[in-house]
């Protein structure tokens, strides 16, 4: 099977939402309403457990070197569950419902999970949250479906750009790379890769969904500098070992000390 | 097949996959529940402090109430188990009554809260898959476990550790198991929260389980005070009491320092509904340890620090969940903490 995910290069973008339509399509996912939010064409605001692929629509007077506008330009970059090497949701899940997949992907297994809702706070993406009405949690599969049956994931088949591209992730770093180095040459010296491999972000060892930038993280709504909470978890627990003792200690004084009058 | 004239299997239009037949809340409902502000009033994304629009970066909690409670009612009732641990241990006959409530509040402590942690669920009826893994990395599983071992290690204690025989050696037994439970379960959902995204839990992942087990010792010795009137016992409160309570402020100070090296990530301890309950917090406990050191036996002063520690403990439990959600909702408490980690 091998390593699949998307690589998907925000330059080549065109803002359509074809992959969002794709998405909702294929999984069969509700709408969430049709309101106005102000931002640029964005009116689907964010990643939820209905909304597994959103385009964001960054409009703004700063000038970028491949827009021909003075003082301003107009990003696109469709946002997904990065499927991280590893993953906060998948190691943070008390019920082994969130497992990894045949091709490294995320994957909610649905007949188990029971909605605690601790994975919505250990992406530290902001991507899975739980349903109102149905009370599981819910997120990007990667198609697993289709992927089964040899398919390209909805939305990479449906984006008209191929700015969202599909494949095995090992050629998709070098093709990623190899579009960086071209776009430096044409002077667009601000694209970078956006967790491509784990030395690129070590707090989640990398994405098997990374992303072509050319504009700081948080413009885009993503974190600088992730770091999957699992990864620090043992240093609760040693704290937590340390107060623990105390409180015993604590409990076998105040019991000895009312042996002899001691306080009142 | 029944065709309607064209060429097209109308089955394949039904929706009947997984993620079908779901009610999405309305529209301007979780709108306003992101960002409460009217489309012309949208922010623009800056070019020196950028945000998307300052759309939270992080989803916030989904839990309720019943968690915060869970909190202070898992957290006293660990306390007391540990506390009737030790007064096994003493041995001593004078004490039997009072190992004897540190059961009680155990038991009664992990069974309401262990219900509300099932009432929180989406899907209460599959809380039992919880136990279907042992996954160490998640905290909220081992909680699933402790919380499993110390509700019946409990009530095997409260039933038979002072009988005769065979059963008595179980009853005690399950006491001492049920106070090394109860400090995992007073300890672990302070782990639990700093093992999250959250900028503010993250930032204080190391201080969050000391804070949760001195507010559980505080909450235990408070509800024990307030339940329960007899000298000797009183004196064990007193000690359990105050160290806890003198711990839960200096805990909740180093939480406001270390949350603090970020600006931006303390701003819940400070500001809003959270930073309200977490200043009621410090004033109840504060009062309740003045009002319990005052020289001289009263039992009605006794039963008054009680209900003032147990309300601040209770405070200081809303406190961080809501500070939780608040900091969730800052895209700017992510970016500066990971910012600052970046050039640190
Ligand atoms: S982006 Fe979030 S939901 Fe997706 S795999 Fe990573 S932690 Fe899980």
């Amino acid at each position: 099977m091998g390593a699949k995910g998307f690589f998907t290069d925000t330059t080549i973008c065109i803002g359509c939402k074809a992959c969002e339509v794709a998405c909702k399509q294929w999984n069969q996912l509700p709408d969430d309403g049709f309101a106005l939010t102000g931002m640029s064409y964005d009116n689907t605001a964010a990643l939820g457990a209905s909304t597994w692929r959103h385009v964001a629509f960054i409009e703004r007077p700063v000038a970028l070197s491949n827009q021909m506008a003075d003082g301003f330009s107009w990003l696109f970059s469709s946002d997904v569950c990065k499927h991280c090497a590893r993953a906060g949701c998948l190691e943070s899940c008390p019920t082994g419902a969130i497992v990894r997949t045949e091709f490294e992907s995320v994957f909610v297994q649905q007949d188990i999970c029971n909605g605690c809702g601790y994975c919505v706070v250990n992406c530290p993406f902001g991507v899975i949250d739980r349903r109102e009405d149905d009370g599981r949690a819910w997120k990007c599969t990667l198609c697993y479906d289709r992927l089964k049956d040899d398919m390209t994931p909805a939305c990479a088949k449906a984006c008209p750009t191929e700015s969202i591209q599909f494949g095995d992730l090992d050629e998709l770093r070098v093709r990623a790379r190899g579009r960086v180095e071209m776009l430096h040459e044409q002077g667009m010296q601000e694209a970078y890769l956006y967790g491509d491999s784990a030395a690129a972000q070590p707090g989640t060892e990398g994405l098997n969904a990374f992303f072509l930038l050319v504009d700081k993280p948080e413009v885009y709504n993503l974190p600088p500098n992730p770091v999957v909470p699992t990864k620090n978890v043992g240093q609760s627990w040693l704290s937590m070992a340390f107060a623990a003792l105390g409180v015993a200690a604590v409990a076998l004084g105040s019991v000895a000390a009312s042996r002899h009058g001691g306080a009142r | 097949m029944k065709t309607d004239g064209r060429d097209i299997d109308p089955s394949l239009g039904m929706l009947l996959g997984e993620g079908s037949g779901q009610q999405v809340k309305r529209d301007d409902e979780r709108m306003e529940a992101v960002l409460p502000l009217p489309w012309d009033k949208t922010p623009t994304v800056s070019e020196t402090d950028p945000t998307y629009y300052d759309r939270p970066l992080l989803k916030e909690p989904v839990w309720k109430i019943d968690i915060p409670i869970y909190y202070f009612l898992g957290g006293a009732a660990g306390a007391a188990l540990a506390l009737g641990a030790a007064v096994q241990l003493a041995g001593d006959g004078e004490l039997q009554e009072f190992g004897k409530r540190c059961h009680w509040v155990g038991i009664v402590g992990s069974s309401i809260g262990g219900a509300l942690l099932v009432h929180d669920l989406g899907r209460p009826m599959r809380f039992l898959n919880m136990l279907r893994v042992f996954r160490p990395t998640s905290p909220m599983n081992v909680g699933a476990w402790i919380l499993s071992g110390a509700a019946p290690l409990a009530i095997t204690a409260g039933l038979f550790s002072n009988r005769q025989g065979l059963l008595g050696h179980v009853g005690s037994a399950a006491g001492y198991g049920a106070g090394l439970f109860g400090l995992g379960l007073a300890g672990y959902t302070g782990v639990l929260v700093g093992n999250t995204s959250i900028p503010l839990y993250q930032e204080t992942r190391r201080l969050m389980p000391v804070l949760f087990l001195a507010s559980a010792t505080a909450s235990a010795a408070s509800i024990l005070d307030i339940l329960f009137e007899d000298r000797r016992s009183s004196k064990i409160t007193f000690i359990f009491g105050t160290a806890g309570r003198l711990a839960e402020l200096g805990c909740g100070f180093a939480v406001e320092n270390v949350a603090g090296r970020v600006p931006q990530v303390a701003k819940p301890l400070h500001s809003g509904v959270s930073g309200a309950l977490w200043r009621t917090a410090t004033a109840l406990t504060a009062a309740s340890l003045v009002i319990s050191l005052i020289p001289g036996h009263s039992r009605s002063r006794r039963k008054w620090a009680g209900v003032l520690g147990a309300l601040g403990s209770l405070a200081l439990r809303f406190a961080v969940h809501y500070a939780g959600t608040a900091s969730a909702r800052d895209p700017r408490a992510s970016f500066r903490q990971q910012r600052a980690k970046m050039i640190a």
